[in-house]
């Protein structure tokens, strides 16, 4: 797997070499205005990135994530997403120290000990049903953003989804960081990273089946609809504004950030 | 109530003026909770109401939301800086097609929300010149979720004037949404207009099919 870092470089090689958005006309504000506020100058180039990704989603991720809906059942399901959010947690509790959270830290450590041991190695989320102590998402990009790096131009990554260069260097961070990414060698801890890998992208995919749908099917232009929806929820997430819990496999970047992009989840 | 006005009374007068901002502010949070309330209450009897046929119950959201919802001001706001571009006769097209869309929009979901329940959430909170009010929304066999309505006073009555889920505002997505179609079509307004069209020609045939 090559580093995020390499994969962001060469992508940005290949946003320049595709070239960027048309300036607005300078002569009008408000035409200049939107072109801030969308703050996605490479916008021809994310758009080719874009329809690959939905080329790929429609043969592979989508069909991937329904048969799996199909085949395994919801305990079993959620017992697979409540596993990926306990094996996050070291990373969350990292990113609420660094932002200064100690009773959300307090929270996240918390629950990974109940969980690891009363809910059986993270299968159960006993801290968050019968301790009431729920789970929360945090990530490097949020930290980034708490304090102080500007997000940078919009960036649409096929399979990743919509980010930015900050939430891209905090996805990296939030890799190169997991005490679990340094945790042995050899061939069945290779094949455990990629089984981990594999089911983030699977279970998240699965939690966005409705919503997604929804945007392709409603959506006079799905693009716009998500550069829009994932700027708004990320900057709901980095202040914390939002008490309901992001999904236990929330990463730092893309689709991942969380279920309901659009009101009806 | 009786405490608190007492602990007011307690503070002293240096703080009056404060207390008797706040006094009017609550008032209209309380004036925008209750609109709402009643809101969301006719909109599930009408979603609810399997009874009545397909078009008296679309007939009945309609008419809910157009008493509601602020639609020429949501309108407006969403077509952003093309309002201006665009000629009374696509102005007053686009209004007619936003409100169908917004009405089309609900009752193509009625198969999917029957069963809602609307509840007021716990915090209602002011902002620069509205009220957000917080609302849980739940439907059979599926996770709650939370949804904030801002109000508006427009010539003095309660309007919805945005609705936000997870931190995203609906007006801002669909402004986002439309100028794209605009955009995308080299600045043409009737571009957008009968994208709209077919959108709800769309709507109206997942209506048929999903009750």
């Amino acid at each position: 797997m090559p580093s995020p870092h390499r994969f962001a470089a060469a992508l940005l090689t290949l946003a320049l070499l595709a070239g960027c958005a048309a300036r607005p006309d300078p002569t009008d504000p408000d035409a200049v205005a939107e072109f801030k506020q969308n703050n996605d100058p490479l916008e021809p180039f994310n758009r080719t990135m874009f329809s690959i990704h939905q080329g790929i989603d429609k043969v592979v991720l989508r069909p991937v994530a329904v048969a799996y809906r199909d085949v395994v059942p919801q305990p079993v399901r959620a017992g697979v997403s409540n596993v990926l959010g306990n094996l996050r947690t070291p990373v969350i509790l990292a990113n609420d120290m660094l932002q200064g959270e100690p009773r959300r830290a307090g929270d996240t450590l918390g629950r990974f000990l109940i969980n690891s041991t009363l809910g059986l190695g993270g299968i159960f989320d006993v801290a968050g049903d019968h301790f009431g102590v729920r789970g929360h998402s945090e990530d490097y990009g949020q930290t980034l953003a708490v304090w102080g790096v500007g997000e940078g131009a919009y960036l649409f990554i096929p399979v990743l989804g919509p980010s930015n260069p900050r939430d891209l260097s905090g996805f990296g961070l939030g890799i190169a960081s997991d005490p679990l990414t340094w945790v042995g060698q050899g061939v069945t801890v290779d094949v455990l990273t990629g089984v981990r890998a594999g089911m983030t992208v699977i279970d998240t995919r699965e939690s966005l089946i409705e919503p997604l749908d929804a945007v392709n099917r409603d959506s006079l232009d799905p693009y716009a609809v998500l550069r829009s929806a994932y700027r708004q929820r990320r900057n709901a997430e980095i202040t914390n504004r939002l008490d309901n819990v992001a999904p236990a496999n929330a990463g730092a970047t893309g689709f991942g950030v969380g279920k309901g992009i659009v009101p009806n989840p | 109530m009786t405490s608190s006005f007492h602990r007011r009374l307690l503070l002293g007068t240096g703080l009056g003026l404060a207390a008797a901002g706040r006094a009017s502010a609550q008032q209209d949070i309380g004036r925008a909770a209750s609109f709402i309330q009643a809101t969301g209450q006719d909109l599930v009897a009408a979603i609810n109401d399997t009874r009545a046929d397909l078009p008296t119950r679309r007939q009945r959201v309609a008419s809910v939301l157009r008493k509601a919802v602020d639609i020429e001001g949501v309108g407006r706001f969403i077509l952003g800086r093309w309002w201006r571009q665009a000629t009374p006769q696509e102005q007053q097209d686009y209004l007619k097609l936003f409100e169908e869309t917004l009405i089309r929009n609900l009752s193509a979901r009625f198969g999917e929300y029957q069963g809602v329940r609307f509840s007021l959430g716990r915090s209602q909170q002011r902002t620069e010149d509205d009220v957000l009010v917080n609302t849980i929304i739940e439907r059979p066999n599926s996770a709650p979720f939370a949804l904030d309505w801002r109000v508006g006073d427009i010539n003095g009555q309660p309007k919805v004037v945005d609705v936000i889920a997870e931190g995203t505002s609906l007006r801002l997505t669909q402004r986002s949404e439309y100028s794209a179609v605009i955009q995308q079509n080299n600045g043409s307004i009737a571009a957008l207009l009968t994208a709209m069209r077919r959108q709800i020609q769309q709507l109206s045939a997942r209506e048929q099919g999903g009750r």
